[in-house]
């Protein structure tokens, strides 16, 4: 479904060229989910951006359901760091924002009221709690009905209850709405509870380091099992191998 | 209704503060320099029909001056500070131009324009427009990077970015400015009613009222409120304004109830 294909990005700064990205290549079957960790800075936000086509490459490619991409897809959706809400706009409004610049004319209302936050859609994101407004990103997301769902640390700066939560959320939505799925994270629990793969980075200019199957995930009951600890511990075993 | 009683108890503090001026300078000069506060209200209900229609035709002349002000410099500015490109070029301009004095130029702008109703809004949108430039330029310069990538994207286009972003992130700020501006304007508003309105009769404009009786300070001085009351008008109409457009500035930081 998605094939990442020996993609480099370099930043100019002044005269500078930054490398923030170096020959990264993978593939995302279809209803996949798949996740890729690395330390901060990494250059795992700027890779999702060129997946997202709003970043053009320095060199390599990205080809979605075989086409290249070029730009921004109707089947493709963005799920941005602390939710990206717009502070002017209401829960609904923020949750149709895709939908109403697409020229669409579905509502988000049954997103919205399966995320729990039916009753909420004419508050300011101001008004609602860090989970809520999460919720409310992930609901702008879903309400386009993606093929295609990229998610930049979506549970990042949440308490641990509350990222608990919006986790089981992510892994219940995947499993109803079967996209293929993109996490980028740098915290090690989350990459091993949602990712069937799971891509580990190398520290700025990103390089794949390894890609790590992780068969078990799938469920909740799958965080905390020995299973899960045992790979937690092998991917904070390659991820520290990398300083 | 808190906020009518503060502003009467603002005006009768002013009031007070006046006779008391009145007073002080009568007795220090042994002659009446500044009429009393109730001359001047007699003054204006000798006067109300002239007063009211000069009050109505300055503030419709403000009016228009600030609304020209925005339709020109609100664009100008929120591209300049949003365009990295157009910034290079316009920053330069704008603040070379923005600290100078329109009034400096009233000769020229006479000369140019004449002394019709013309040079009189020219006179006043010089001053706010660079008002309205600056302050969209500053506070475009600091959007929010997360903002832009939401709605880019969602395939937003140059103009749907504007609509979506860069308007409403911009707009407390510039009405702000606007309002601190009111202060400038009114000020721009009486030059230009005076050096460059000796053609008007007092009833058209403020400014003219106040001048047009060089021998009645009672008159003259009913003529001054009426102009403090207009700039308070355009004031509140701005905070209004604010308010009502920029609603999800005053939501309280509730919590998730």
């Amino acid at each position: 479904m998605i094939e990442v294909q020996a993609v480099s990005i370099v930043y100019r700064s002044g005269d500078e060229a930054v490398p923030a990205v170096d020959g990264v290549s993978f593939r995302v079957g279809e209803g996949e989910m798949v996740a890729v960790v690395g330390p901060s800075g990494c250059g795992k936000s700027s890779l999702l951006l060129a997946i997202d086509g709003l970043l053009r490459p320095t060199s390599g490619r990205v080809l979605i359901a075989g086409e290249e991409v070029q730009g921004v897809r109707r089947d493709v959706a963005l799920i941005l760091q602390d939710a990206g809400l717009l502070p002017w706009k209401t829960v609904r409004q923020n949750a149709e924002l895709t939908l109403h610049i697409q020229k669409r004319r579905e509502s988000a209302d049954g997103i919205l009221s399966a995320l729990g936050l039916r009753g909420f859609e004419g508050r300011f994101p101001a008004e609602l709690s860090e989970g809520m407004r999460r919720r409310v990103g992930i609901a702008r997301a879903l309400a386009l009905r993606p093929r295609v769902l990229l998610m930049d640390e979506p549970m990042a700066n949440l308490d641990s209850i509350t990222r608990e939560r919006i986790q089981n959320l992510i892994l219940d939505l995947w499993w109803e709405m079967r996209f293929t799925g993109i996490l980028v994270t740098h915290d090690i629990e989350e990459a091993v509870f949602l990712g069937q793969r799971i891509v580990v980075l190398s520290p700025r200019p990103a390089r794949v380091r390894e890609i790590l199957e992780n068969p078990g995930t799938g469920t909740p009951d799958y965080r905390g099992s020995p299973e899960f600890l045992a790979q937690a511990k092998a991917l904070r075993r390659i991820l520290e191998g990398n300083r | 209704m808190k906020q009518v009683l503060a502003y009467s108890l603002a005006g009768l503090l002013v009031f007070g503060a006046w006779a008391l001026a009145s007073l002080s300078l009568a007795w220090a000069k042994g002659r009446p320099i500044l009429p009393y506060p109730w001359e001047a209200a007699v003054a204006a209900g000798e006067n109300i029909g002239a007063l009211l229609s000069a009050f109505g035709t300055s503030a419709l002349r403000f009016l228009v001056a600030l609304a020209v002000s925005f339709l020109l410099g609100l664009p100008l500015g929120l591209a300049a500070g949003f365009e990295r490109k157009l910034d290079q070029f316009l920053s330069p301009l704008i603040y070379l131009l923005y600290p100078m004095p329109p009034v400096a130029l009233l000769l020229f702008l006479y000369l140019a324009f004449g002394l019709g109703e013309v040079v009189r809004l020219v006179v006043v949108v010089m001053a706010l427009f660079f008002q309205v430039v600056v302050a969209a330029h500053g506070a475009a310069k600091f959007i929010s990077p997360t903002h832009i990538v939401a709605v880019r994207s969602a395939g937003a286009s140059r103009w749907q970015l504007y609509w979506h972003v860069v308007i409403p992130a911009t707009l407390p700020n510039v009405l702000t400015a606007a309002r601190v501006s009111v202060g400038l304007g009114i000020t721009m508003l009486y030059i230009a009613e005076t050096k460059l309105g000796i053609l008007l009769p007092p009833h058209q404009a403020l400014g003219r009222f106040i001048e047009h009786y060089p021998l009645r300070g009672d008159i003259a001085l009913a003529g001054v409120v009426a102009l403090a009351l207009l700039g308070l008008l355009f004031y509140v109409v701005l905070e209004v304004l604010e308010r009502q457009l920029c609603r999800w500035k005053y939501v309280g930081v509730k919590g998730g109830s």
